[in-house]
């Protein structure tokens, strides 16, 4: 364990673990849209940056994405400063500009008295803020199914070659987990559709709820070795039966002379 | 730690006292949590059984995980969800044969029984020792 100062307050912290986390551990508010504790800190979206220094700097100060910086002893943190405040708002207006009409962009920026941007619009607004963190969390799952193409302007998230993704599993890792919710799907009867593609969800035997994506199962039941019949039943079906299933089993217990 | 959930479907009357007792500990900004556990049905006259998870070995949920957000508590006997890490695919929540693995949709979180972190609080207010929690030898 080590300790560090932020905003003035002391603050223990394991050695090497990313400031943001600790942070958040201390409960400070700090907007971080690209970050999560699922994949590699990425450092996309810039707004978790703050200050750092420490007593032997000589008072030389230095921003950082907190959370790519890891925890060392004797660091000082301030994480609101006036030109911090300041950078944040720049970031987001810039973020503004792009989607002007994202209800999370819009609600970050009016915390920080953004209420529309000072740049120029882009002529195509788009919820996307291109931070990267669909893609990680789809290699992380181990589907690798999504990815950044093109480079500068043109750079976006897309299937290979834009058609149906076909290493796309419809696990909707990505969709539920982009903090601009810009990946659509739909989710109609037992269809799921989601980057151009249409995935059967499988059926609770009981009471014919959808449960998860075809491809879904078949993939856990194939490398993780799970009885694909498993995911053929929701929750309350299996809760269900291992009442009726512990319930013979007790009455059969009493049952049988002991 | 090798203290156990004992079971004994006969005693429980279903009063659904344990899931009480399991909502109220798992409250989170002042509104209760969605129980961990389930007196429910145990098919035969008078007959309840409390489902809980009772924490396998090798379990479903953890093989199902891939983004590995289910660890061992060395310290609890108790598998949880690191819900920083779930990133909410429901592959454990399908995968559980016991149907111990849960979505809150209030707190839009995947959720499971982490024993209230040693000491299970629906144990001791079960009026009929249904349900115990105790240490067995394995
Ligand atoms: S829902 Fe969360 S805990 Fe469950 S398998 Fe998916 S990522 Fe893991
Ligand atoms: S969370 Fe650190 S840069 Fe996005």
């Amino acid at each position: 364990m080590i300790t560090v100062t932020i905003n003035g307050k002391l603050a223990r912290a394991k050695e090497g673990e990313m400031l943001l986390v600790v942070l958040r551990r201390e409960k400070i508010d700090i907007p971080a849209l690209c970050h999560h504790e699922a994949v590699e800190p990425y450092g996309a979206c810039r707004l978790c940056m703050v200050e750092i220094t420490k007593k032997e700097w000589d008072g030389w100060k230095n921003m950082v994405t907190s959370c790519l910086y890891p925890a060392a002893d004797g660091l000082i943190i301030q994480t609101h400063t006036t030109d911090l405040i300041e950078l944040r708002k720049t970031i987001l207006d810039l973020y503004l500009a792009r989607c002007p009409n994202t209800p999370e962009i819009q609600e970050l920026a009016a915390q920080y008295g953004v209420n529309q941007t000072s740049y120029e619009q882009v002529a195509d607004p788009n919820d996307c803020i291109l931070c990267g963190l669909c893609t990680r969390i789809c290699d992380r799952m181990g589907f690798s199914a999504i990815s950044a193409v093109n480079r500068g302007h043109g750079r976006e998230i897309a299937p290979p070659l834009k058609e149906a993704p076909p290493d796309c599993v419809g696990c909707l890792a990505c969709a539920l987990n982009c903090p601009t919710n810009y990946i659509k799907y739909t989710d109609i009867g037992h269809i799921r559709e989601i980057w151009g593609r249409k995935f059967e969800l499988l059926r609770d035997a009981r009471t014919g709820q959808p449960t998860i994506a075809r491809e879904f199962a078949e993939y856990l039941s194939k490398h993780r070795n799970i009885r694909q019949d498993y995911f053929e039943q929701n929750d309350e079906s299996h809760r269900k039966e291992t009442a009726l299933g512990l319930g013979k089993i007790a009455i059969w217990s009493r049952e049988v002379p002991q | 730690m090798n203290s156990r959930f004992i079971v004994t479907p006969i005693l429980c009357t279903g009063c659904r006292t344990c899931e009480l007792a399991c909502s109220f500990t798992h409250a989170k900004d002042g509104k209760v949590g969605r129980s961990r556990i389930y007196p429910l049905d145990g098919g035969f006259k008078d007959l309840y059984v409390p489902v809980v998870c009772l924490q396998c070995e090798d379990p479903a949920c953890v093989k199902s995980c891939l983004v590995d957000a289910i660890y061992f508590n060395e310290n609890t006997g108790a598998y949880e969800i690191n819900t920083e890490i779930c990133v909410r695919c429901m592959a454990c929540v399908a995968a559980c044969p016991f149907g111990c693995s849960l979505f809150d949709t209030q707190q839009n979180l995947v959720i499971k029984c982490d024993l209230c972190g040693g000491d299970p609080v629906c144990a001791h207010f079960c009026p009929t020792k249904a349900l115990t929690y105790k240490p067995i030898a394995i």
